[in-house]
């Protein structure tokens, strides 16, 4: 029997071995201003950051980063939130691009000053038009994106091969979505367990990643105007859950895989394909699979991706130490061009210059999908949507029983209707009496 | 160290008699110092109260207060807003589908996890107390789940109920039955929070249960079989009317424990709300660390604290009325 002092000294060693694994960054050199830089990378991200960062830190004496590693998702962004409120925030910090709106009108962050970026080489040109657009609010530059983390098809070349469908090294070209589904039952007759590995029950941010990604490849638009209505394409809605619903008919994915059970399949072999976000590919390396990462074939016509971005701000200060902002600039250009080695997480780095450059040829399967940038779509800009918001889930709500049941299509986008017209009849919270002005 | 005055002038009983027996001869110099000592005393008491005052005050008294304040402006999380908007947030809160929603699946699940955790931790006590072999095998296992920490059981449950590759639906479907999504599915995600916090948190019900069967005297059972009353007239005669102020206990401190559910529930769904197992907890964590509407959270709180006192009444009431008899 455990006696009471085992299973304390056991509790002990666990605490004991959680406190060891906390990092210990190196202490600033005489004379260079610390800059805290907050961000939510943990994991092998957290682990190449902090090797981005070493390097920064070792590479100049004026300043010197002391990253705070938190939470990701509320409990990161409520910290931010009121850290920014209360105008003593860190002097950078990293969020999704698709929170940026929502933090805007509460003045919690403060906007970058394009001219002095793009005397730092940071500029409209460095990055690809969707994720420039998307980091202004109004016309002011809030955001400064480090990536895109796109959500992708994978793919297990070893049984597209065998299922006789392999082209070019990747998935053949369909165009539509009935062509779409036969390749699929195809690789799914070859495949130990499914064709298609998408985990999406009870996950209401990956319904919304799959279904935006179809949605957008309609080249229809959705936007949330506060204090209007929701503007939705009925018809291009309606076929991107049809077409999700015949995706997991049982068959050619599972009609109740979750996030977690979808990666296990695919990283096991036992599947041919698998949607997530490119920030699974070093697992499935690890894995030992054949990966390939491509964009989800343009079935509805256009190419279209659902992305979100890792992107630097600059939390509220109410009084900016004038020669930290300096610090800072220099630190987010320094970071975006020396952010090669990003890739390596998966992610695509924002910043051009590094994916033009040919030594990125070289890294497979990276190289194959730096073109992905190119058709990224983004949560409808709004204060309520984003990564880690409640929209995605509240959105998971409306569609499951559609998606596993193959019918309510037409319903379940009225429900989506109604549950935003709700949302915008309320006010932002961050700016309750509605005073902000673009 | 400040125990030993206490321990040398016992001042309590001396005052006590002076109040009690008036005859008692007592000279104005001895009052006097009674008096002193009293006051002394009261001083030593509160030197000992303080820490705990302090943190009572601080972390009890002073965020209640400011909350009643809160519900009543709109204060943002952001530091925005601020201003008194009056009952407005009350008159959202009661308008809101998913308050009324919440607060019925945090009730539902009172009710369906209470019940099996008395009745449960009843019979495993019971079971235990006949006499099994290796009875602290028994005790052990069912009590050691209630050490586990509730990330710990999540982790645990999220894994066995995984609708792809869980145990349960491994067994489930040895046995020919179709896999459910345990945790996916609408009304039946807050069914299997309940089993799994049954699960985890019956073994303490249980350890009282046993202590209370343990204080039952053997005479009475000796007594019965001699009038040759049956083992199951026994349990139902001495043991469960024997056991009724413990299940009294239990009851409370159980219906007390459910309603505050929270992060076995938030923990089970990784975050995920859905509207048919969204504890009230949880929503007004909702409103005001995702929502950052600190005042409408603090609204739907004390709707809820209200909902609580009523309860506490009725339980007050009931319990009260049965010591009248």
């Amino acid at each position: 029997m455990i006696t009471r002092r085992q299973l304390l000294g056991g509790v002990g060693a666990l605490a004991g071995a959680g406190a060891l694994a906390g990092c210990s960054p190196t202490g600033a050199p005489p004379g260079a201003d610390t800059l805290q830089f907050w961000h939510l990378l943990s994991g092998g991200d957290g682990v190449t950051m902090q090797s981005l960062l070493d390097r920064i830190n070792e590479s100049q004496d004026d300043y010197f980063v002391r990253p705070t590693v938190l939470e990701w998702g509320t409990p990161y962004y409520t910290k931010l939130a009121m850290a920014g409120s209360g105008g003593r925030a860190p002097e950078a910090a990293i969020m999704h691009s698709s929170r940026v709106p929502g933090y805007v009108p509460g003045g919690l962050l403060d906007p970058w000053d394009t001219g002095r970026l793009a005397e730092l080489g940071v500029s409209r040109d460095t990055f690809t038009g969707p994720m420039w657009n998307n980091s202004l609010v109004g016309d002011q530059l809030y955001s400064v994106p480090l990536d895109a983390h796109p959500f992708m098809m994978f793919s297990n070349r070893e049984v597209l091969r065998q299922a006789d469908v392999l082209e070019d090294g990747g998935f053949p070209a369909v165009s539509t979505p009935q062509d779409f589904v036969d390749v699929l039952r195809e690789i799914t007759a070859a495949a130990p367990e499914h064709g298609l590995s998408y985990g999406f029950i009870g996950d209401g941010a990956q319904m919304w990643r799959l279904f935006y990604t179809l949605y957008a490849q309609h080249g229809a638009e959705m936007s949330f105007p506060q204090g209007g209505s929701a503007q939705i394409d009925d018809e291009a809605a309606v076929e991107s859950l049809r077409l999700m619903s015949q995706l997991v008919d049982g068959e050619i994915a599972s009609s109740q895989g979750t996030i977690d059970a979808g990666i296990a399949e695919f990283s096991a072999g036992s599947s041919g394909l698998l949607f997530s976000g490119v920030w699974e590919l070093p697992p499935m390396q690890d894995a030992g699979i054949d990966v390939n990462i491509e964009m989800i074939p343009p079935v509805f016509g256009q190419h279209a991706v659902y992305a979100d971005s890792h992107a630097f701000v600059l939390p509220h200060q109410q009084d900016p130490d004038p020669e930290k902002r300096e610090d800072t600039y220099a630190f987010v250009a320094e970071l975006l061009k020396n952010s090669f080695d990003w890739a390596g997480a998966g992610h695509i780095p924002a910043y051009v210059p590094i994916t033009e450059d040919p030594q990125y040829d070289e890294l497979q399967p990276q190289a194959n999908y730096a073109g992905a940038a190119d058709h990224i779509v983004y949560d409808p800009k709004s204060w309520f949507t984003g990564s880690g918001a409640n929209f995605q889930a509240d959105f998971g709500q409306v569609v499951q029983d559609s998606i596993r049941g193959g019918d309510g299509f037409q319903e379940a986008v009225d429900g989506l209707r109604s549950m935003v017209d709700a949302i915008l009849a309320e006010p932002n919270p961050v700016d309750p009496e509605g005073t902000w002005n673009p | 160290m400040s125990m030993a005055p206490q321990t040398a002038h016992p001042p309590l009983p001396a005052a006590r008699a002076g109040a009690t027996e008036p005859a008692a001869p007592i000279t104005a110099e001895a009052e006097a110092s009674a008096r002193q000592a009293r006051k002394k005393n009261r001083l030593v008491a509160l030197a000992f109260l303080a820490p705990f005052l302090v943190a009572f005050l601080l972390f009890v008294v002073w965020p209640m207060l400011h909350g009643f304040y809160l519900s009543f402006t709109n204060q943002s999380l952001t530091g925005a807003g601020g201003n008194f908007i009056g009952g407005g947030n009350y008159a959202e809160a009661f308008s809101d589908p998913k308050v009324w929603g919440s607060i019925r699946n945090t009730v539902w699940f009172t009710i369906i996890s209470t019940v099996p955790l008395v009745i449960i931790a009843m019979a495993m006590a019971l079971l235990v107390n006949t006499g099994l072999p290796g009875q602290w095998l028994w005790r052990l296992s069912f009590f050691m789940p209630f050490l586990l920490a509730s990330t710990v059981i999540s982790q645990i449950w999220s894994w066995l109920l995984d609708p792809e590759i869980g145990l349960a639906n491994e067994v489930l479907q040895t046995l020919g039955f179709e896999p459910v999504a345990w945790l996916q599915t609408p009304h039946l995600d807050l069914i299997s929070i309940t089993i799994a916090t049954v699960w985890w948190t019956v073994g303490f019900n249980f350890l009282l249960y046993l202590a209370a069967l343990q204080n039952i005297p053997e005479v009475q059972y000796e007594a019965a079989a001699v009038d040759g009353a049956s083992r199951w007239r026994q349990i139902r005669s001495i043991t469960i009317p024997q056991l009724m102020p413990v299940t009294g206990v239990v009851f409370v401190l159980q219906i007390l424990a459910s309603l505050k559910l929270f992060d076995q529930a938030y923990q089970m769904l990784g975050g995920v709300s859905s509207d048919t197992s969204r504890p009230i907890v949880q929503y007004i964590f909702e409103a005001g660390f995702v929502g950052y509407e600190f005042g409408y959270a603090a609204a739907i709180s004390y709707v809820f604290f209200a909902l609580i006192v009523v309860v506490g009444i009725v339980q007050m009431t009931i319990v009260n009325r049965r010591k009248g008899e």
